[in-house]
């Protein structure tokens, strides 16, 4: 039983140094096409900034939205920005995994010595989404008065944000294991998440409340963490790092039985 | 000239035919209307809600409604042709296309249309029942859809010549894709497409109406929910002046890439 222990604890650090790796090498050969790597990041912050000229200009017009007012949002903005950057950074695979299993490219993990997914995961960064993780430290130290004493929550909780946005991608990609080309509705679920994210869930409906809290749990990566750096409460965090274990479980899970299912594209192809 | 034409409406009814060929992918993307339309109902909802008002900056709640439906109808059947074109650049394939007898930006211009004109009608009927649904209320008139269909056409035509701008900057630089992202968040913000521009500022409104942006969101738009002819005609105007603008700019920039190809192609 020790000896099982003992061996669990070793291949997860092998997984984590293989993470690692990957994360230094994929940084390397970033770096190798400085310019368009820093011109997307600079690009995705552009992009950022402008999102938050809908909020300046209706803030204008409305002092706050159901206890929301633009420190709120913004904040919201941060926490999502940092969350989703994290996520896409290190495990930029993460939103392409329909297309790998529907392609047959899931065939070269499988051939390794490594664990699958995690290894998928990880063996692409994302290099816009420097520019999200950027905005989102930026906008964070930026707008709230007391933003130094809570940086620590605000990596936490972003953190958390990123293995649940992860773990919604696998399970949408995963999708593909059992219908068949899923690009598409993984596209869109991925697209939802990302969409009611950026909005509080209090000006939402009861009926679509509930569904960010379930279905498309956005909820859990922008507005809960969002709420917490405001006004921080125990019980909300235990929730929001409760339902971060039970989706990445749930993920494996899901991953794992569909990979049962999988069969073979037989895809031939020289990497390097 | 006739022939020159057909050439190119032959290109954008290939292109527009392909679309449907590809029905499943092509209703799947009309998800993406509803739940952006969801997203907006639901927030100026609560918006009207909180304020108490009747009328916000003019719009009453089902014109509101109308008016976002309207300007994502147009932004939703936009092509990405940039990404087609900076592949081609920057693999080089474009140099292929010289010996054709069709001009390569009209190509691509026309390329899409042919991918937007099937789109705006889907996305048209998906938006207006998703507002139908939820607002029970049509806040047009016959002149505001026939002010609309007119100023879309010419959206989508501005949009196409913009898309093909951005992927010949492939000449200049290697990953056109940021140029999009801000492009696409100027249609957002200062085009009007997440609030008519009656929303912002009087000195902000001053700068945004002279860009070409709020001929390709806003415009559009409000002509279907407050058609008034005087604007229209300014709006036809507008988008007019900046269809030649764009179109001098795309073939200044591709004369200037072409002969950067001539230099370094082989």
């Amino acid at each position: 039983m020790a000896g099982a222990a003992w061996q669990y604890t070793e291949a997860d650090v092998k997984t984590l140094r293989l993470a690692a790796a990957y994360f230094r090498h994929n940084l390397m050969s970033a770096m190798e096409y400085r310019f368009s790597f820093i011109l997307q990041a600079v690009g995705m912050v552009l992009n950022d900034v402008m999102l938050l000229f809908f909020w300046w200009v209706v803030f204008t017009r409305l002092p706050s939205l159901r206890g929301w007012d633009l420190t709120g949002v913004l904040t919201l903005y941060a926490i999502v920005a940092f969350g989703f950057g994290l996520a896409t950074v290190v495990c930029g695979n993460a939103t392409r995994l329909a297309h790998i299993i529907v392609t047959g490219n899931l065939d070269y993990y499988l051939a390794l010595p490594a664990e699958p997914l995690t290894h998928l995961l990880v063996s692409r960064m994302s290099l816009p989404a420097w520019g999200d993780l950027v905005f989102g430290l930026a906008i964070y130290l930026l707008i709230t008065p007391d933003s130094l004493l809570r940086f620590p929550l605000f990596l936490f909780l972003g953190a958390l944000g990123a293995i649940i946005f992860t773990s919604f991608a696998v399970i949408l990609g995963s999708l593909a294991f059992f219908i068949g080309n899923a690009e598409e509705l993984s596209r869109q679920g991925w697209g939802a998440m990302i969409t009611f994210g950026l909005y509080p869930v209090d000006i939402f409906p009861l009926a679509v409340r509930v569904v960010l809290y379930t279905l498309i749990p956005a909820a859990f990566i922008s507005s809960v963490p969002a709420m917490l750096l405001a006004d921080f409460q125990w019980p909300p965090l235990a929730v929001l790092m409760l339902f971060t274990v039970g989706i990445a479980a749930f993920a494996g899970l899901v991953f794992r039985l569909g990979l049962r299912r999988y069969e073979s594209g037989n895809l031939v192809t020289v990497r390097g | 000239m006739t022939a020159l034409v057909t050439k190119y409406v032959t290109i954008a009814r290939t292109n527009a035919r392909q679309q449907l060929t590809y029905r499943g992918e092509f209703a799947t993307r009309a998800l993406s209307m509803v739940l952006f339309m969801g997203v907006f109902i639901a927030l100026w909802t609560t918006a009207f809600d909180v304020s108490g008002a009747t009328t916000l900056a003019g719009y009453t709640l089902p014109a509101m409604c109308w008016y976002l439906a309207m300007t994502e109808t147009i932004t939703l059947s936009g092509s990405r042709v940039f990404v087609e074109i900076g592949e081609a650049v920057r693999s080089g394939d474009v140099a292929y296309t010289l010996v054709r007898p069709v001009s390569y930006p009209a190509f691509m211009v026309a390329h899409s249309l042919g991918h937007s004109a099937p789109r705006l009608g889907l996305n048209f009927v998906v938006a207006a029942g998703v507002v139908l649904v939820f607002v029970q209320t049509v806040a047009t008139t016959p002149a505001g859809v026939a002010g609309f269909l007119v100023l879309a056409a010419g959206a989508l035509a501005l949009d196409a010549l913009m898309m093909v701008l951005i992927g010949l900057l492939a000449f200049f630089i290697e990953e056109v894709t940021p140029a999009f992202w801000i492009y696409q968040k100027l249609l957002f913000t200062v085009g009007g497409l997440f609030l008519p521009l009656e929303f912002f500022p009087d000195w902000l409104q001053g700068v945004v109406r002279l860009l070409p942006f709020q001929f390709i969101s806003y415009a559009p738009a409000r002509a279907f929910v407050a058609f008034d002819p005087a604007e229209f005609a300014g709006a036809l105007a507008g988008q007019a002046a900046y269809l030649v603008v764009t179109g001098l700019v795309v073939l200044a920039v591709w004369r200037y890439g072409r002969r950067r190809l001539a230099v370094h192609g082989g």
